[in-house]
């Protein structure tokens, strides 16, 4: 027994079969978490590594070179870029897609701990982070407290910092701008050098005195007592009694030679929100984490969180990034929604008939809901590229069960009864039906295939069309003619109120019908007119081709900025506040669109991970924006960015600025960047040609925030020690530079013990004795026989300018010259910047290389342009032995270039670009154009077969499948309108897609109708012709 | 004793079936897919891609009281549709065991 004659026979089976099938998809669709886009993230791991005090070019040499040859034998590394900036290298190693970033972790761990003993001392333990710099926040909170804002700090480090922490999934959560407590003991250096104190000498004291010493046990008649001292300060002002010395047979006090200062540090970050000041805290995500389930988690927790922090600690939410991407989604959901309904009534419009509507319609929910249990089972998510993949498959579902029922009709109105036509009707168009979804899957399965950077993007849209599809026909040989038997009737009763409503339609189809067969009839008698005509349009439709730009990603406005602004270097902290308070006044006036404005200002903690990451010193601003949804808003996020950056190009006080649509999302969906890397080790050299090729590129229309990466050169004084004379007084380097380092960063003695809180308590010179380089030289260092020198007598202090960064990658340094995408595309603005480069006079050993989206952009179209051509042929085969021919998939491929002509006009009216995505519905058309084709082919072959003369045939043919071939191409584009149409946030990711797929296919199936059946035509009567001549041939030799 | 050949479209089978338990006739041989064309008129069932339909066939043989009736039957049957097709052929039984 056949499959389709044991369903139709066993209608309970098939039932429940599905019911099944549909009940595991909603489990798992219940299941399923949301995400933006599958797992796109590059693996990348971060090693971050802080020596405080050290300038960019010592922890160069020092820290990074050392770390990077060791990390660079890490297996599958296929990046390693670094960062040295002061106080801390930080070394990203970037992995390839779906490497297994744990067992990575591990390796880099163990190649850390062997490279560890040869870094300098005073070099913290490197720390592994699993995310990337480019990584944004997934929620950014802020606290706002009145009493207890001295211990804002502690309190949120505790009990909020921490818990968050501990969350799965959460990279790191950092405290931005909430005052650190420290103990200070600002010493006063002519006191120092009255008494013969240093300050390691007195570090010494404290730390000798803040000491508890468990002494041991006595038996005390039957009992044991324990015997401990409890030195530790048990409040800051002990330390004033703290003894350090003794002069003359006098004690000296701490208190004598310093001021003991109970605050908080000395250099922090300022956070301000919408005006307030106050703590930003920070969550970042691992790599791989979901943002959205990571997002509520947070949320939970803070719920929890807020009942235990003291009452006038205020936490908000500044920015959820979940936020967006649930509003995307459900974005999406909708237009999946909608394209459900139109499917809906482009099949009851062509039917006609309610009972034959419900039963194709059943195999959409099934074979969609069938997807999720896919998503479920491989760990996947409701993201862009699923939706879209089940919103591409809404339209082409229903065709096979449209052929099968159609099919069924035609034997129940011969008069065969629902059972057996149902049967026997099934099994007439069972391969054919199978063969078209094989032209399909030969479309879509490739892409399943595809690796690299592409492939983590369409992987899942391949699976899920391919399992859909697959689905599908199942669905349409077996649910199909069940019901079908079920409930087909032969001509069914209308009711009068559908009678009217239908009528016009029908009578309009049947007017096509023949108003069609009469334009083909003239088609295949007038062939050389038509594929002139054909070949004139084609070529014309190509002319706008020049106009179309690539990108990589389209952009999407999910309103947030992310800007950092800096101020000539040296710029105090509170003029910088200024200007960041004028213009969140600025800003709020003139753009009403935004609706948060966070900045912060100052030099971040080496302990917050967050600010480290970014750039930060007392002259930079950084600003989160939030705006408005987009439905609430009349201007773009592109807009207003460029307009912002109209204004601070008006400000003179503002020396350098980057503002960011999109908040930094580089990868997804922010505007491209272009990246120029200017590799070379000479900082002079590469300078200048850097500078020059910034000042080439800012020239370049639609190239905006050109910057050079390597920051602008830190005034910076420079001790040039003289080895003989430190030699002559019995030192060395280390120990001069460390007397060096102790008094201006000052020393950590010792950890003040409060409430089980610790707090440093750090010895340092008094401000005012470390503001000019008269103090500098005038610092004592002395020898290991206890006698004094100056540092001037040991060398000299000499002012010098120094990169704040060195950046490098692969092991070499270079700068980047960076520029983002606005106004213009990438493929026009990387031309424009070789031929700047081919201009530039450039040295041998310095090397340029175009990166940034550039690059994934131009990997990924040479992978999709390998596919696309794969797919063609793969797709001619499936045809191929379908119809045991090569020249009927000649024929049919015919109607391919008209698809690219559709695709080139569409994208030229709507002005859209040649994206992934876009590139992704030109792969899908293939399938889909060819599919009309394969229809009317079938058809009039038939014809032919049943004897019919060629040109009859065709016309017969193809009045008759004009119908089915306009009803799938309808569904098909009914069901992508939505997402054309869409506006929701997001919709810049699958608008393009479905531009695509809908510009394509209405083009190639208006001229496939006309151009399939002409060049029919052409070959069978050639072929006709060449059977004449040969039997011509043969009748003569006889 | 007469031997019924009856041929027709697949789809007839279950009504075939009905109308042979109706005159009482329980034995008889089917051929499940058999091919044929009609002399004058309907649709050629040849199961190819031109002509996808099949037919089957019956040979039953029956007592010869029984025939017209079931010829009546037949008649009846065919007459739903002009389309499907459905032939009816009677002959003598010589003898059997």
């Amino acid at each position: 027994m056949s499959l389709y004659e044991s369903a139709v026979k066993k209608p309970v089976m098939t039932t429940l079969v599905f019911v099944g099938v549909v009940i595991l998809g909603l489990f798992s669709l219940n299941k399923l978490p949301i995400d933006l886009l599958p797992n796109i993230e590059t693996n990348t791991i971060m090693v971050l590594t802080t020596y405080d005090g050290a300038s960019a070019a010592d922890i160069e040499t020092n820290v990074t070179r050392p770390l990077e040859n060791s990390l660079n034998t890490v297996a599958n590394l296929k990046n390693i870029k670094s960062v040295s900036r002061e106080n801390r290298s930080m070394i990203t190693l970037e992995f390839n897609y779906g490497d297994d970033i744990e067992s990575l972790t591990n390796d880099v761990r163990d190649k850390l701990n062997m490279v560890k003993s040869f870094l300098p001392e005073g070099v913290q333990e490197p720390i592994i982070f699993k995310f990337s710099t480019d990584m944004i926040p997934v929620i950014m909170l802020s606290a706002t407290a009145k009493e207890s804002l001295p211990a804002l700090y502690k309190i949120l480090d505790n009990k909020v910092a921490n818990p968050l922490a501990r969350i799965d999934g959460v990279g790191s959560v950092s405290i931005t701008g909430a005052p650190k407590r420290e103990i200070q003991i600002f010493i006063d250096p002519l006191k120092l050098e009255a008494y013969h104190l240093t300050i390691e000498s007195i570090a010494q004291n404290i730390r000798m005195e803040n000491v508890n010493t468990p002494a041991g046990t006595v038996d005390i008649g039957s009992d044991s007592y324990s015997i401990r001292v409890n030195g530790e300060f048990k409040d800051a002002s002990e330390l004033n009694k703290i003894i350090v010395g003794s002069t003359g047979g006098k004690t000296i006090f701490l208190s004598d030679v310093s001021i003991v200062n109970d605050a908080v540090e000395e250099r922090m970050q300022e956070s301000y929100t919408n005006g307030k000041q106050g703590a930003t805290i920070v969550v970042q995500k691992q790599s791989g984490s979901n943002t959205v389930q990571i997002a509520e988690k947070v949320l939970n927790e803070l719920s929890a969180i807020k009942k235990s922090l003291p009452s006038d600690v205020k936490l908000d939410v500044i920015i959820d990034t979940s936020d967006s991407i649930k509003e995307t989604i459900s974005g999406l959901t909708e237009t999946v929604l909608y394209a459900f309904l139109f499917v809906i009534l482009v099949v009851l419009a062509f039917l006609g008939r309610w009972r034959a509507t419900v039963i194709i319609i059943l195999t959409i929910p099934i074979s969609l809901i069938s997807a999720f249990i896919y998503l479920g089972g491989t760990g996947g998510s409701l993201n862009i590229i699923s939706l879209s993949a089940l919103s591409v498959a809404i339209g082409m579902v229903v065709d096979d069960a449209i052929v099968v029922l159609e099919n069924i009709t035609t034997h129940i109105e011969r008069g065969s009864r629902p059972n057996s036509a149902a049967v026997h009707g099934t099994n007439e168009v069972a391969v054919s039906v199978i063969a078209s979804t094989l032209t399909l899957i030969a479309v879509f399965f490739p892409l399943t295939l595809i690796t690299g950077m592409a492939g983590v993007m369409f992987v899942q849209l391949g699976w899920m069309v391919t399992i859909i599809m697959t689905v599908s026909t199942v669905c349409a040989l077996t649910l199909t003619p069940m019901l079908s038997s079920q409930l087909l009737r032969l001509n069914p009763k209308r009711s009068k109120i559908f009678e009217k409503i239908y009528l016009p339609i029908e009578r309009s189809l049947d007017n096509l019908d023949n108003s069609y067969a009469k334009f083909v009839n003239w088609a295949v008698r007038n062939r050389k007119k038509v594929v002139i005509f054909a070949t004139i349009f084609f070529i014309l439709s190509m002319l706008p081709i020049g106009f179309i730009g690539t990108e990589f990603i389209p952009a999407q406005d999910n309103g947030r900025v992310a800007a950092t602004i800096e101020m000539p270097v040296g710029t105090r902290m509170e003029i910088t506040k200024k200007t960041a308070e004028d213009l969140k006044q600025l800003w709020q006036k003139k753009y009403p669109e935004i609706d948060m404005i966070n900045y912060s200002v100052g030099q971040a903690a080496s302990s917050n991970v967050w600010g480290s990451l970014q750039n930060n010193a007392s002259n930079i601003i950084s600003l989160n924006l939030r705006m408005l949804p987009l439905g609430d808003r009349n201007r773009s996020m592109f807009e207003i960015c460029d307009s912002i950056r109209a204004d601070l190009d008006n400000m003179p006080e503002v020396s350098k600025s980057n503002i960011i649509a999109g908040g930094g999302m580089s990868m997804m969906g922010g505007q491209s960047t272009l990246d120029v890397d200017v590799f070379g080790y000479d900082f002079e050299q590469t300078d200048k040609i850097a500078n020059e090729l910034s000042k080439r590129i800012a020239k370049i229309p639609g190239l905006v925030n050109v910057k050079v990466s390597r920051g602008e050169y830190t005034p910076e004084y420079q001790v040039e020690f003289d080895r003989e004379k430190l030699a002559i007084n019995g030192l060395n380097i280390s120990t001069a530079s460390n007397y060096l380092r102790n008094r201006i960063n000052g020393l950590t003695a010792s950890l003040y013990r409060e409430d089980g809180e610790e707090y440093s308590i750090r010895v340092v010179y008094a401000p005012e004795y470390r503001q000019s380089i008269e103090n500098i030289e005038n610092i004592l260092i002395y020898n290991q026989q206890g006698q004094a020198v100056r540092l001037k007598d040991l060398g000299r202090v000499v002012e010098k300018f120094t990169p704040p960064t060195i950046e490098r990658k692969n092991r070499q340094r270079l700068i980047t010259v960076a520029s983002t995408v606005s106004g213009t595309t990438i493929d026009k603005a990387v031309s424009e910047i070789n031929a700047q480069i081919g201009e530039m006079s450039i040295p041998s050993d310095i090397y340029l290389e175009v990166g940034g989206t550039y690059k994934d952009q131009q990997e990924s179209f040479s992978d999709l342009s390998i596919l696309l051509l794969i797919i063609i042929l793969l797709v001619f085969i499936v045809m191929a032995s379908q119809f045991e021919s090569l020249s009927y998939p000649f024929i049919i491929m015919f109607s391919v270039p008209f698809g690219i002509s559709g695709v080139v006009l569409a994208l030229a009216i709507t002005g859209s670009t040649l994206n992934m995505m876009s590139f992704v519905g030109l792969i899908m058309l293939v399938g889909i154009v060819v599919k009309n084709g394969i229809v009317m082919v079938d058809y009039i072959n038939l014809n032919r077969e049943r004897g019919l003369g060629i040109i009859h045939a065709v016309v017969t043919g193809g009045k008759s499948r004009l119908r089915p071939v306009l009803m799938t191409t309808l569904t098909t584009i009914l069901g992508m309108l939505p997402m054309a149409l869409s506006n929701s946030q997001g919709s810049e990711m699958w608008k393009s897609m479905a531009i695509t797929v809908i510009g394509g296919l209405t083009v190639s199936t208006v001229l496939t109708l006309v151009i399939v059946p002409t060049i029919y035509a052409i070959f069978a009567g050639n072929g006709v012709k060449r059977t004449r001549r040969k039997m011509r041939k043969d009748s003569l030799k006889v | 004793m007469k031997a019924v050949f009856i041929a027709f479209d697949q789809a007839y089978y279950e009504q075939i079936l009905t109308i042979l338990n109706y005159a009482h006739i329980k034995g008889f041989t089917r051929w499940d897919e058999v091919q044929g064309r009609g002399s004058k008129t309907g649709e050629p069932h040849f199961g190819t891609h031109a002509w996808p339909s099949l037919n089957s066939s019956i040979l039953t043989v029956i007592d010869d009281v029984k025939v017209k009736p079931l010829l009546n039957d037949l008649k009846a049957l065919d007459a739903t549709s002009d389309l499907m097709g459905l032939r009816a052929f009677v002959w003598n039984v010589e003898d059997g065991i």
